[in-house]
C-alpha cells in the first residue's frame, strides 16, 4: 500500500475502530474475505460445475451446489467465531532497547467458545489460541523494542479461519497499549561522580557505595533494599522488617551527569543507563542530571525507575 | 504460514476414513490391483505417522507413479477417456495420501476427494449411492476442520459433528440452487462410462436376442399416464421396425434409418403420458402408436418411431402424446412398396409355397391375415423360452416342424409369409405390457417385456398391427411373460433371487413396488431435472419466467435463506448473553411447572434446597444442577454451559411430564 493510501486507511480504521483498552468485536469491526484456500476451493467448484454441465448429471450438480452453499454457510460461521469476542489490554512491563516488548492481551468470551483465534502484528507470525465459552484466555505478544521511549503496540490483527479455513475474518484492534523502552545499557567508564564541585581525589568513591563499615542504626525496609541487610532478629521479635543502615565511607553520593559525558546522545544515555542499573544493584544512592532535568540523590526501586524513565524519555516531546 | 505445518492426527485419521469411503463406490469399476495399491499405501502412511517408516523418496515416488500409469494403461488400454481417467484420479488420490507432508498437500488431497465423489455419480446415480456419498463428503470436511489449529480440531467426533452440521445448514441453499440454477447444454461432449452394461433392443433381431432379453429383469423405462392407465394388452411400446430379412436375422434397412417422416392422420382420443427411460446407448425412444414428443432433438421417423439425435446415455425424461387409432400412411408407403416386400432370393421353400397357396385361397389381404392368425391359434403351436434348434431354413423348420417359439419366431414367420404372399409387412420391435405400480400409478417396463409383432399395409387402411403371439399365448399379452411361461418355469431362471420371482409374497411385493416407486420419483424429479424439464416445472409453478426472473429469485431466495440461517445462528432476540443465567432461568421455569417457584430475593442454593425437599424423588438431579451452577458462577470454575444443559436434561427426564402448569400458577 502506498503512503497516502495507507494513511487514509489508518484514519478510516481509527474512526471505525477507535483505540480503547477493551474492544468487543462486532459487525462494525469484523471484515471477512476468502483465503487462498477458499479461492482454490472456488476453482475446484467451478471445475465440478463444468463436469456437471458436460455430463448433465444432476447429482454432480447437487454436490457442487452443496459445497457452494457450504462456502456461504462458512461465511456465517467464520464471522460468528470472531463476533462477540472481547479483547482487553493487559499489563506490559518496561524493557530495554534490543529486547522484546511483551504485551499481555486478554480474550474473553461473552457467550460461545471461540476456536483458533490468531493474534499478532504482521508480518510476524500470529499466535493462535482458543477461548472457552464464557471463559477467558490470555496471551503474551512480543514486539521488538528498537528505539527508546514509548513503544506503542499499534493495531493488532485478530483473525480466525475456523471452521473450514476457506475464509478469514479479521479485525484491526487498537488496545491503546504502550510500554516504556529504556536505553540499551552499555558498560563503560564513568568519568566522574559527585556534586557540582567535583573533587578529583574522590574519583572511584562511587564504586564503593553504601558500605558495611559504619553501622548507623535501623530504618524501615523499602522495596529495593538488599535482603542481606534485613534485621532478621528484629523481624523474629515481631518488630517488622527493619534494615541495618550503614554510612558509606565516601561523603558524597555519585552524580550521574549527562553533560559530563562525551559522545552522541544515545551513547551517553546508554552509559548512564548502565550506571543507573549498576548503582541501584549496589543500593548506592545517586543522582541523575540531564539537561533541564534533575533526579535528586536517592536509592530504591522507585528511584531507579524514575531515572530510567527520565533516560528513556529524554529529548522526546512530552 | 500455517500451511507449512504438519498434519494433525485427527485430520490424517479422517483422511484415511474419507479415502475408504470415497473408494468404496468405485470398487465396481476399478481394476483389482488398485485395491492392493490402496491398502498398501494406507498401511505405509499409518506407519509413517507412527514413525515406523519413512516417506517415500523421489525414486520410489517416480516408480509408483510410472507403475500406476502403466497399470492403468494395461488394464484400460488408454490413459485418456473417462474410465482410465477415473482410475487415474483414484490412483492419484491414493498416492497423494502417501506422500502428503504439509497442510497444502492435505488440501490438495481433500479437493481430489471431492472430485472422486463426483465421478462416482457418473457410474451410479441411484438414491442409495447419493445418500452414501454424504459420508465421504462429511469425512473430507472433518479432515478439513481437523487442519485448523484449535483444540477443538483434536476431537474426532466433534469435528465430524461440526462437518455434518455445516452440511445440514448448507442443505436449504443447495436445494434452492438445484431448483433455480439454469441447466446449460453440455459445453463440449465428453465420453461416458463404457463399462456400464446396457442391455436392450438392438437394430437387428434374431430370435435368440429376444430370448436373451427375456432373462433380464433390468428396467427399460417407466411411464406415467395422465388419467386412466390403459389395460396392459393395449400397451404396445414401439421402438423400431425391422424391414430387412437375410434368412436368419431381421434388421433395419438403411432407408428406415433415414430421417423422413411419414404421412398420418390423427384419429380418436389421444393418450398423454410421460416416460423416463434408462440409458439404452441407442437413439430411439419408446412410445405407443402414433406418438409425438415435445422433446427437443427428437423426431418421428418414417416408420413412426421416435428418434433422438444422440444416443440415450443417461436417464431421459420425455412427454408423449399418442393417437392409438391414427391412420398411418393410408395412401402409399413412403419408402415404396418394394421395401416392405423384400425377401431373400431363396430359402424356406415350404413357407413360400404355403404363402402362394394362402394367396390363392384368400385374395383379400385382411382375410389372409385372419386365416394366418387362425392357423397359429388352431394348430398345435406352443409358446416357450426354450425353443428347439432349427436348421438353415429357419422359417420352414419353425412353421412346419418344431412349432415352438416365442414372439420373435411368430412375428418373423408371419411377416415372411405375408411378404411371400405379396402383402407389404414388417416386424415391429419394442416392449409389450409392463407392470402397473399402484403406489405410484405408473407402468414399469423391464427388459423381459421385450416383444416383437407384425404390421402389414393395405391401401386405404394404411399400416395395421397384428400380434401372432396373442393367438398362441394370450396370457403373455394379458398377464405378462411370467404367466406365459409358468408351466415350464423358465421365468428369470438365471436369477433365483430376483424379487420379481416372488411377486406372490404380498409384503415383499409391496416393498419392491414401493422401492421402485421411490426410484422412479428420484429419477423423474432429481436425475431428470435437466434443461426442458426444469423450465417446464418452473413455468408450472411460477408462470412465465426468464433469465432476469431466475437471477432475481436466486439472489432473493438465497439472501433470505442465508438471513434465516444467520437469525438461527446468532439468535439476536436472545438478549440475555449470559449462558449461565439462561440455564438457570430454564431450571427455574422447569421447577415452576412443578409448583416450586423462586421467592423474590431467594438465592440459588436456598431455592434448590427448597425444591429438593419439595420434590424428593428428583432431589439428586436438582442438587447436581445447583452445585454445578454455583461452582461455575461463584467458585470461578471454568464455565461450561454444555455441562449445565446436560444436568438440566437429566433433571427434565427425572421429572414427570407435565403438559399444563401446576395448580397455583
Amino acid at each position: 500500500m502506498s503512503g497516502p493510501l495507507r494513511r487514509r486507511w489508518q484514519r478510516w480504521l481509527a474512526r471505525r475502530i477507535p483505540a480503547a483498552a477493551s474492544v468487543r468485536l462486532d459487525q462494525r469491526r469484523i471484515f471477512i474475505i476468502p483465503t487462498r484456500v477458499g479461492a482454490a476451493f472456488a476453482l475446484a467448484l467451478l471445475l465440478m460445475l463444468l463436469a456437471a454441465i458436460n455430463y448433465q448429471n444432476s447429482l454432480a450438480y447437487g454436490l457442487t451446489f452443496l459445497l457452494g452453499a457450504l462456502f456461504v454457510v462458512a461465511i456465517l460461521h467464520t464471522y460468528r467465531n470472531l463476533a462477540g469476542l472481547v479483547l482487553k489490554a493487559g499489563g506490559a512491563g518496561a524493557v530495554f532497547v534490543g529486547e522484546q516488548g511483551r504485551f499481555r492481551v486478554r480474550l474473553e468470551s461473552s457467550a460461545r467458545a471461540h476456536q483458533a483465534i490468531a493474534l499478532g502484528w504482521p508480518p510476524a507470525a500470529l499466535q493462535s489460541l482458543d477461548v472457552p465459552a464464557l471463559g477467558a484466555s490470555e496471551c503474551e505478544l512480543s514486539l521488538p523494542a528498537l528505539r527508546r521511549g514509548w513503544l506503542r503496540a499499534g493495531r493488532l490483527r485478530v483473525e480466525s479461519r475456523f471452521p473450514l479455513g476457506l475464509l478469514v475474518a479479521w479485525s484491526w484492534v487498537d488496545l491503546d497499549q504502550a510500554l516504556l523502552v529504556y536505553p540499551r545499557p552499555l558498560a563503560g567508564e564513568l568519568p566522574l561522580a559527585g556534586g557540582a564541585d567535583d573533587q578529583p581525589e574522590e574519583q572511584g568513591a562511587c564504586a564503593q557505595g553504601r558500605g558495611a563499615e559504619d553501622f548507623q542504626g535501623l530504618k524501615n525496609y523499602q522495596p529495593g533494599d538488599s535482603k542481606r541487610r534485613l534485621h532478621w532478629k528484629a523481624f523474629s521479635r515481631g518488630q517488622g522488617l527493619l534494615i541495618k543502615d550503614f554510612a558509606a565511607l565516601s561523603g558524597r553520593d555519585p552524580w550521574l551527569d549527562f553533560e559530563a559525558l562525551a559522545g552522541d546522545v544515545e551513547a551517553r544515555l546508554s552509559l548512564l543507563c548502565h550506571w543507573v542499573l549498576q548503582l541501584s544493584e549496589r543500593q548506592q544512592p545517586f543522582a541523575l542530571a540531564l539537561p533541564g532535568q534533575l533526579v535528586p540523590p536517592d536509592t530504591g526501586e522507585r528511584h531507579r525507575e524514575d531515572c530510567l524513565r527520565a533516560l528513556a524519555l529524554f529529548g522526546t516531546p512530552p | 504460514m500455517s500451511q507449512a505445518l504438519g498434519i494433525p492426527r485427527i485430520s490424517l485419521t479422517w483422511l484415511l476414513v474419507a479415502q475408504a469411503l470415497v473408494i468404496v463406490p468405485h470398487l465396481g469399476h476399478l481394476p483389482p490391483w488398485i485395491i492392493g495399491l490402496w491398502l498398501g499405501c494406507a498401511a505405509w502412511r499409518i506407519q509413517i505417522f507412527r514413525m515406523r517408516a519413512g516417506y517415500p523418496n523421489g525414486w520410489v515416488k517416480a516408480g509408483l507413479l510410472l507403475g500406476t500409469a502403466g497399470g492403468v494403461f494395461l488394464s484400460r488400454g488408454s490413459l485418456v477417456g473417462l474410465d482410465a481417467g477415473v482410475v487415474l484420479l483414484i490412483a492419484a488420490f491414493i498416492l497423494k495420501l502417501l506422500e502428503m507432508r504439509s497442510r497444502r498437500d492435505a488440501l490438495v488431497l481433500i479437493f481430489l476427494g471431492f472430485f472422486a465423489v463426483l465421478t462416482a455419480y457418473l457410474f451410479d446415480d441411484g438414491i442409495l449411492a447419493a445418500l452414501f456419498s454424504l459420508l465421504p463428503v462429511t469425512a473430507l470436511l472433518a479432515a478439513l476442520i481437523g487442519l485448523q489449529q484449535s483444540a477443538f480440531a483434536l476431537q474426532p467426533w466433534s469435528t465430524a459433528r461440526l462437518a455434518a452440521g455445516l452440511l445440514a445448514q448448507a442443505l436449504p441453499l443447495m436445494l434452492l440452487l438445484f431448483i433455480l440454477f439454469p441447466r446449460l447444454e453440455p459445453l463440449w461432449s465428453l465420453p461416458l462410462p463404457k463399462d456400464r452394461a446396457v442391455s436392450g433392443l438392438s437394430d437387428s433381431m434374431a430370435p435368440a436376442d429376444i430370448a436373451e432379453l427375456s432373462r433380464s429383469a433390468a428396467l427399460a423405462f417407466r411411464a406415467s399416464f395422465e388419467g386412466q392407465t390403459p389395460p396392459r394388452s393395449e400397451l404396445y411400446w414401439r421402438a423400431l421396425t425391422l424391414d430387412h430379412f437375410d434368412g436368419r436375422r431381421w434388421s433395419q434397412s438403411s432407408f428406415a434409418r433415414g430421417a423422413q417422416s411419414a404421412a398420418w392422420e390423427q384419429r380418436g382420443q389421444p393418450l398423454h403420458y410421460s416416460i423416463v427411460m434408462q440409458p439404452s446407448a441407442q437413439r430411439w425412444l419408446f412410445a405407443l402408436d402414433v406418438g409425438q414428443t415435445t422433446l427437443a432433438q427428437a423426431r418421428q421417423m418414417s416408420d413412426f418411431r421416435l428418434q433422438r439425435a444422440l444416443p440415450v446415455e443417461s436417464a431421459l425424461f420425455y412427454r408423449v402424446t399418442s393417437w392409438p387409432q391414427a391412420l398411418r400412411e393410408p395412401t402409399a408407403i413412403g419408402a415404396g412398396p418394394g421395401s416392405a416386400l423384400q425377401l431373400p432370393s431363396e430359402g424356406d421353400p415350404r413357407s413360400r409355397a404355403w404363402a402362394a397357396e394362402l394367396k390363392r385361397d384368400y385374395p383379400q389381404a385382411e382375410r389372409l391375415v385372419q386365416a394366418l392368425l387362425g392357423h397359429f391359434n388352431r394348430q398345435p403351436y406352443g409358446y416357450t423360452l426354450r425353443p428347439p434348434a432349427v436348421g438353415p431354413n429357419s422359417i420352414d423348420d419353425f412353421l412346419f416342424e418344431t412349432r415352438k417359439g416365442f414372439c420373435a419366431h411368430y412375428a418373423g414367420a408371419m411377416t415372411f409369409v405375408l411378404r411371400a404372399a405379396g402383402i407389404p409387412a414388417r416386424v415391429v420391435a419394442g416392449y409389450q405390457g409392463g407392470e402397473y405400480n399402484p403406489s405410484g400409478d405408473y407402468v414399469q417396463v423391464r427388459q423381459f417385456d421385450a416383444h416383437a409383432w407384425v404390421e402389414y399395409w393395405q391401401a386405404g387402411s394404411g399400416w395395421v398391427s397384428v400380434d401372432p403371439t396373442f393367438q398362441v399365448a394370450p396370457q403373455r399379452i394379458e398377464q405378462g411373460l411370467e404367466a406365459a411361461v409358468a408351466e415350464e418355469q423358465s421365468f428369470l431362471e438365471g436369477s433365483p433371487f430376483s424379487p420379481l420371482r416372488y411377486r406372490q409374497l404380498g409384503w415383499l411385493n409391496q416393498l419392491r413396488l414401493g422401492w421402485d416407486n421411490l426410484n422412479y420419483g428420484w429419477q423423474r424429479w432429481v436425475l431428470g431435472y435437466q434443461g426442458a424439464q426444469q423450465l417446464q416445472l418452473l413455468q408450472r409453478w411460477f408462470g412465465r419466467i426468464d433469465g432476469q426472473w431466475l437471477g432475481l429469485s436466486l439472489v432473493g431466495g438465497g439472501g433470505s435463506l442465508v438471513g434465516l440461517l444467520a437469525l438461527w445462528l446468532f439468535k439476536p432476540w436472545r438478549r440475555e448473553r449470559d449462558a449461565l443465567q439462561r440455564s438457570f432461568n430454564r431450571f427455574e421455569r422447569l421447577l415452576a411447572r412443578h409448583a416450586v417457584r423462586r421467592e423474590v430475593g431467594e438465592g440459588p442454593r436456598a431455592y434448590a434446597e427448597r425444591a429438593a425437599r419439595a420434590l424428593p424423588a428428583q432431589a439428586q438431579a436438582i442438587r447436581t444442577f445447583a452445585a454445578a451452577y454455583e461452582a461455575q458462577r461463584y467458585a470461578g470454575h471454568g464455565a461450561s454451559p454444555a455441562l449445565l444443559r446436560q444436568h438440566l436434561a437429566t433433571l427434565r427426564r427425572a421429572l414427570p411430564w407435565r403438559f399444563t402448569r401446576a395448580a397455583g400458577e
